[in-house]
């Protein structure tokens, strides 16, 4: 067990990212999405067992044993009752179905924007990165999009974007620092983790963000919060993101 | 009835360099590793590889010379095992193009291949560079005169699906996810099944529901027990997850992935004793 009153940051981010979700709504994940999966369990599990859980398996609602490293494991497919193709889940998207879509950047900007292509040019990178994947076409279609990176520094939070992957419907930004909240087109911070000082915070960000003493701080983990994500992820798998 | 068994070698060996060749599963699973290996082993070159998002698959091929450019929606091991390190050096060195899709694009491509028109409308995209960084147009809508883009056809020469369960006459059954699967066998010119077992027709029949991919597609079909790996294959093997790791490590060398390859990927029956 660890020690009361250190809250560990996959912990807090999961937590973060659990409680921005809605009983009703629709949430996808896509591929390398450790903890959008344990976050939607969580929130399904807690607050909003009526959220359907959609992910890149083409499962709904998937109940699995144990949680997968890969997030497009046949893992996910346990209890689903019908299977639906990724296709199928852009479609949704597409005509304005989805209401969650979580997705990441090696680069994020101040308007939420997010690159995954490429460091340096495009057709002669210094870092060749994965690919945007399903991000391009979610980005503008889902309602809300929630982004998560488990980086919070000015290599990641930059001011300007090598490559623009995608643009679009960013409603929240989870880091291991606090919460950015998008609002007119602009991220703004919403709360700090507990033990984040604002300076820590401006510091790891590399465009402008106002924090200060008055900014409010992220409730930290309830409890029954973390005694719910010891029971869906014994593994943590949430944590493999940090390594 | 045709029967359209075959070797693995004599399935791949009339693809030609320079073929568009899509390949099933997704990430770590589900891929068609022998034919992968086989492609390797006979020395193809030039390649396009159709994927929405690969890994192994793509590393190797881009590792071993085999290919020109990649058109996928991303190309990594997820977290289990990360970045791609021989697809990242060989387009950052220009060897390889990355010709980057949207996952969705992908699907937007092949399904205007498989409904015979020039191009396909698809939703999304705004605010991106990827449209103007690879040629995507957009129309204006005639009917509410909104912007859309539309995505070129994209036609692959070969379809390389693996499947748990064919009948000789090339019907594939998936068990589990599709993926992107069904889609590439309708869209290609040519579609080869390997497939973990060849069973008798008849069963088929009693569920055709559960086929996925329809004989009269298919040009070749090979017994490939374990021909997935490294790949998973639900429900019968998960991904060899020591193998990849042992691989990803080698293909951040240039060296050490040539090696890696003739003593792994040239030795195939070394390779399934590891499996």
């Amino acid at each position: 067990m660890e020690s009361p009153g250190s809250i560990l940051p996959w912990d807090m981010m999961a937590v973060a990212m659990a409680r921005l979700l809605k009983s009703g709504e629709t949430v996808f994940h896509g591929v390398a999405s450790p903890l959008p999966m344990v976050a939607i369990l969580l929130a399904k599990h807690l607050h909003a067992p009526e959220l359907t859980y959609l992910n890149i398996t083409g499962a709904i609602d998937a109940a699995p044993l144990r949680l997968p490293l890969s997030t497009v494991d046949p893992a996910l497919l346990r209890g689903t009752r019908s299977l639906v193709t990724l296709a199928d889940l852009f479609d949704l998207s597409a005509r304005g179905r989805l209401d969650v879509a979580f997705l990441s950047g090696v680069q994020i900007d101040g308007e939420g924007r997010i690159n995954l292509s490429a460091i340096g040019s495009y057709e002669r990178p210094t870092v060749r990165l994965p690919g945007g994947a399903g991000s391009a076409m979610l980005m503008p279609t889902a309602r809300r999009v929630i982004l998560w990176r488990t980086r919070h520094d000015p290599r990641t939070f930059v001011d300007r974007l090598d490559f623009v992957t995608a643009s679009g419907n960013v409603d929240r930004v989870v880091t291991p620092l606090g919460v950015f909240v998008r609002i007119d087109g602009r991220l703004h911070v919403e709360s700090l983790h507990t033990g984040v000082a604002p300076e820590v915070f401006r510091e790891a960000t590399g465009f402008a963000v106002e924090v200060g003493p008055d900014t409010a701080v992220t409730p930290p983990p309830s409890a029954a919060e973390l005694a719910m994500l010891r029971a869906i992820d014994p593994d943590g798998v949430a944590r493999s993101e940090f390594a | 009835m045709i029967d359209k068994r075959t070797s693995l070698t004599d399935a791949i060996a009339p693809i030609p360099d320079g073929a568009r060749i899509a390949l099933g599963g997704n990430t770590l699973h589900r891929g068609p590793g022998a034919a992968v290996h086989e492609l390797v082993r006979q020395g193809k070159r030039g390649l396009e590889i159709v994927k929405t998002a690969g890994a192994y698959d793509v590393d190797l091929l881009c590792a071993a010379g085999c290919v020109a450019a990649v058109s996928a929606g991303f190309v990594g091991y997820e977290t289990p095992f990360g970045m791609a390190p021989a697809y990242r050096r060989a387009v950052e060195s220009g060897v390889v193009e990355a010709r980057e899709h949207a996952c969705a694009t992908v699907i937007a491509g092949l399904r205007a291949a498989i409904q015979g028109v020039p191009f396909m409308p698809v939703a999304g995209l705004h605010g991106s560079d990827l449209p103007a960084q690879r040629g995507f147009h957009s129309l204006r809508d005639p009917y509410s005169g909104t912007e859309v883009f539309v995505i070129p056809a994209l036609m692959p020469d070969v379809a390389i699906v693996h499947v748990q369960e064919a009948d000789r006459e090339g019907n594939g059954r998936i068990v589990g996810t599709r993926f992107e699967d069904v889609l590439m066998a309708q869209a290609a010119r040519r579609v080869i099944l390997t497939a973990e077992r060849i069973v008798d027709g008849a069963l088929f029949a009693a569920e055709p529901d559960t086929v996925a991919i329809p004989g009269f597609l298919t040009a070749a079909v090979v017994a490939a027990p374990r021909g997935a790996w490294p790949f998973s294959c639900t429900p019968d093997y998960d991904y060899d997850a020591d193998y990849l790791a042992a691989w990803v490590m080698a293909a951040r060398d240039p060296d050490a992935s040539r090696q890696f390859i003739a003593e792994r990927v040239f030795a195939p029956v070394a390779a399934v004793a590891v499996g």
